[in-house]
């Protein structure tokens, strides 16, 4: 009899949301359980550091790597569990293109620790105590993992071999990528798995709109009409951008797409597609002030066009060549 | 010049045209060729010729106006339109005449857009961004299965481009101009990626120039004396630009990214300039909350009246980025 598979899992920078994606497969968790030996999951079992030190190289076969590269302890167990692994799998949208996480990347550490330690209203820090990664105090040195200026993402850190989308991959798909992981039956190295090739637009079943836009609105600011295209009704949709296969949850719950599962094969930028599909739809009537206008009621065009993609945009390619 | 026999002639042409909606005005033209001077598809097609047509219908020479293909190049832009001493919409009088070409069975020659149904998401986004309503989405069989795909109607469609520029699949593909084209255009020579090939005072500028704002000879002459730091693409409109063409100039370390279009109301595919400006303006935006200068980046225009003006424009561009490159390589 064949060994059984090895698995590990592992969260870096993320909000825990896939650790829940993978729980929310239910029973099937004793299907995978009953194929593969989970060898290393800091969210569900209790393995350390070093268990997965004192592992020989590639002795895992799959790795299930979430979140995205935000301190030097990411960075480090990104590169030792790739070391192990025969297979890293970038897995949700933090460790695919940076997510929430790397919309961080608007600003640096120093901005990201002035606003979170001292800035924010809940804040009571009269001390202004920021962490530093070394700190003596009278039992000794403390340290912390440094925290890097820039969110990267896991395939700008390590060698990546398969990416799966979402934030967070709907269960549907983490069951179908177990399922792939455990029959061995993988495609070529760097596809993109549990996800379709093209965009949410092509599967919703909202009625397509042939009418320009006169107003952009936010998602809050009007009761949207439940079977018209969000686009038409001015509501930011990421649909037209966005790789299929989440079954669309966001639409059913009456909000447009996102964009969390990435830009479909074909697109570069994710952002900048979305902003031009955008800028497409305005009203022929409009004149150049009524442009600027329409483009100014845009508030937050990185947060809104890149919420997802930042880290992994080439905008950021952009600023990062600049600095 | 043929000789024209009166019984070849069809005395009812002018009554039908006059019938069609738009046609209405046809008698008030007194083949004063103002609109011909005005008009941008004569750059192109020197052939075009509003004047001639409407004098040709109203001498009911039916089959002669028919059979000439350049009766589907006007644009609609009414670039004509305010100039006409007689208050004749042109663009409606020649809808009506290709109205009646439609039903009698003749088609247009031009290139129109392509729609590849198997890549086709049927998202819609070409359909609201048309500006001539050219896209429809039908659901129709694609490879045996019911899909809904995108449709180009050949007698709407001007190929401007500004479908080809929005489609995120790059489903949809216009003749010379589809995303590929105009890649290789901006790599021609290694010209994106040699970063090195030239020095701080000669910084790299891309310019995306919509072909329509090329209006004199001189211009044309103009525009080749560049030298081989300002790399000139020529699109069929500023509407016709990805930002994500822009972006990727900008990655490959392109100083600066100029997008010259029509001025406003003087766009020859209507909206194409409006489009350009809300692309850019938020892209601009974009570039700032990103802290990457904006100033890299820009949006000009230019109109009928500004002779000279569009290679000044690049000049002026290419003499702030300069600026700036070596204020920075200065700073650095």
């Amino acid at each position: 009899m064949s060994e059984k598979l090895k698995l590990a899992l592992y969260w870096a920078a993320s909000c825990g949301g896939c650790e829940i994606a993978v729980i929310e497969i239910g029973e099937k968790l004793l299907d995978l359980i009953e194929a593969a030996d989970i060898v290393f999951w800091p969210a569900g079992t209790d393995f350390k550091y070093k268990d997965v030190e004192a592992m020989p190289d590639g002795y895992i076969d799959v790795c299930l790597f979430n979140g995205a590269i935000r301190t030097a302890e990411n960075e480090h167990i990104a590169k030792l569990l790739r070391k192990k692994s025969k297979v890293m799998v970038a897995f949700g949208s933090c460790a695919h293109e940076g997510c929430i996480p790397g919309l961080a990347n608007l600003t640096d550490r120093q901005g990201v620790f002035t606003r979170a330690y001292l800035e924010t209203p809940s804040t009571d820090n009269p001390a202004c105590a920021l962490p530093q990664t070394l700190c003596t105090v009278p039992e000794g040195e403390l340290e912390l993992p440094a925290f890097y200026d820039t969110v990267k993402t896991l395939a700008q850190t390590v060698k990546v071999d398969y990416t799966v989308p979402g934030c967070p991959p709907v269960a549907e798909q983490v069951w179908k990528v177990l399922q792939t992981v455990i029959s061995g039956d993988l495609p070529e190295p760097g596809a993109i798995i549990g996800a379709d090739s093209k965009t949410v637009c092509d599967e919703c079943e909202r009625i397509k709109g042939e009418k320009k836009v006169k107003r952009f609105v936010r998602p809050h600011e009007v009761i949207a009409d439940p079977e018209r295209c969000f686009l038409e009704q001015g509501i930011i949709c990421a649909g037209p951008v966005t790789r299929a296969g989440c079954g669309r949850p966001c639409i059913h719950a009456l909000m447009p797409c996102r964009g969390c599962y990435g830009p479909p094969d074909g697109v570069d930028d994710q952002g900048a597609k979305l902003l031009g599909v955008v800028m497409s739809l305005i009203d022929s009537e409009a004149d150049p002030q009524e442009v600027e206008r329409l483009v100014n009621e845009i508030v937050d065009p990185v947060g809104t066009f890149y919420r997802f993609s930042l880290a992994d945009s080439l905008l950021q390619t952009v600023k990062s060549h600049g600095e | 010049m043929a000789m024209l026999l009166s019984k070849q002639l069809d005395p009812a042409f002018k009554d039908e045209v006059m019938a069609e909606p738009g046609g209405e005005h046809l008698l008030r033209c007194y083949s004063c060729g103002t609109c011909m001077a005005t008009c941008l598809v004569r750059r192109v097609n020197s052939e075009f010729n509003p004047r001639r047509t409407l004098r040709m219908v109203m001498l009911g020479m039916r089959e002669q106006v028919f059979s000439n293909p350049t009766i589907w190049l006007c644009s609609a832009c009414d670039a004509c339109y305010p100039r006409c001493p007689q208050d004749i919409h042109i663009s409606e009088l020649m809808g009506a005449i290709k109205n009646i070409a439609m039903r009698e069975g003749y088609e247009p020659p031009g290139p129109v857009a392509q729609v590849d149904e198997l890549a086709c998401a049927g998202c819609g986004m070409c359909v609201m961004a048309c500006p001539y309503e050219a896209l429809t989405l039908v659901t129709k069989e694609v490879e045996g299965q019911e899909d809904r795909v995108s449709q180009v109607n050949k007698y709407l469609c001007m190929n401007c481009g500004v479908c080809a520029a929005v489609c995120p699949l790059s489903a949809v593909h216009v003749e010379e101009y589809s995303n590929e084209d105009v890649l290789v255009r901006m790599q021609a020579g290694g010209w994106l990626t040699d970063k090195d090939r030239f020095p701080p005072d000669q910084p790299r500028v891309l310019v995306f120039n919509c072909n329509w704002c090329t209006r004199t000879e001189s211009d044309w002459a103009a525009l080749s004396q560049f030298p081989p730091n300002v790399r000139i693409v020529t699109i069929p409109c500023s509407g016709r630009v990805d930002p994500q063409f822009i972006l990727l100039a900008l990655t490959e370390g392109v100083d600066g990214v100029l997008l010259i279009g029509c001025d406003p109301g003087q766009c020859h595919y209507k909206q194409g300039n409006f489009v350009a400006q809300g692309k850019m303006h938020l892209f601009k935006h974009t570039l700032g909350q990103m802290g990457i200068d904006p100033a890299r980046v820009r949006f000009a225009q230019t109109g009928f009246d500004q002779r000279g003006r569009l290679p000044a424009l690049i000049e002026q561009m290419v003499e702030d980025v300069k600026e700036q490159v070596l204020v920075g390589a200065a700073a650095s």
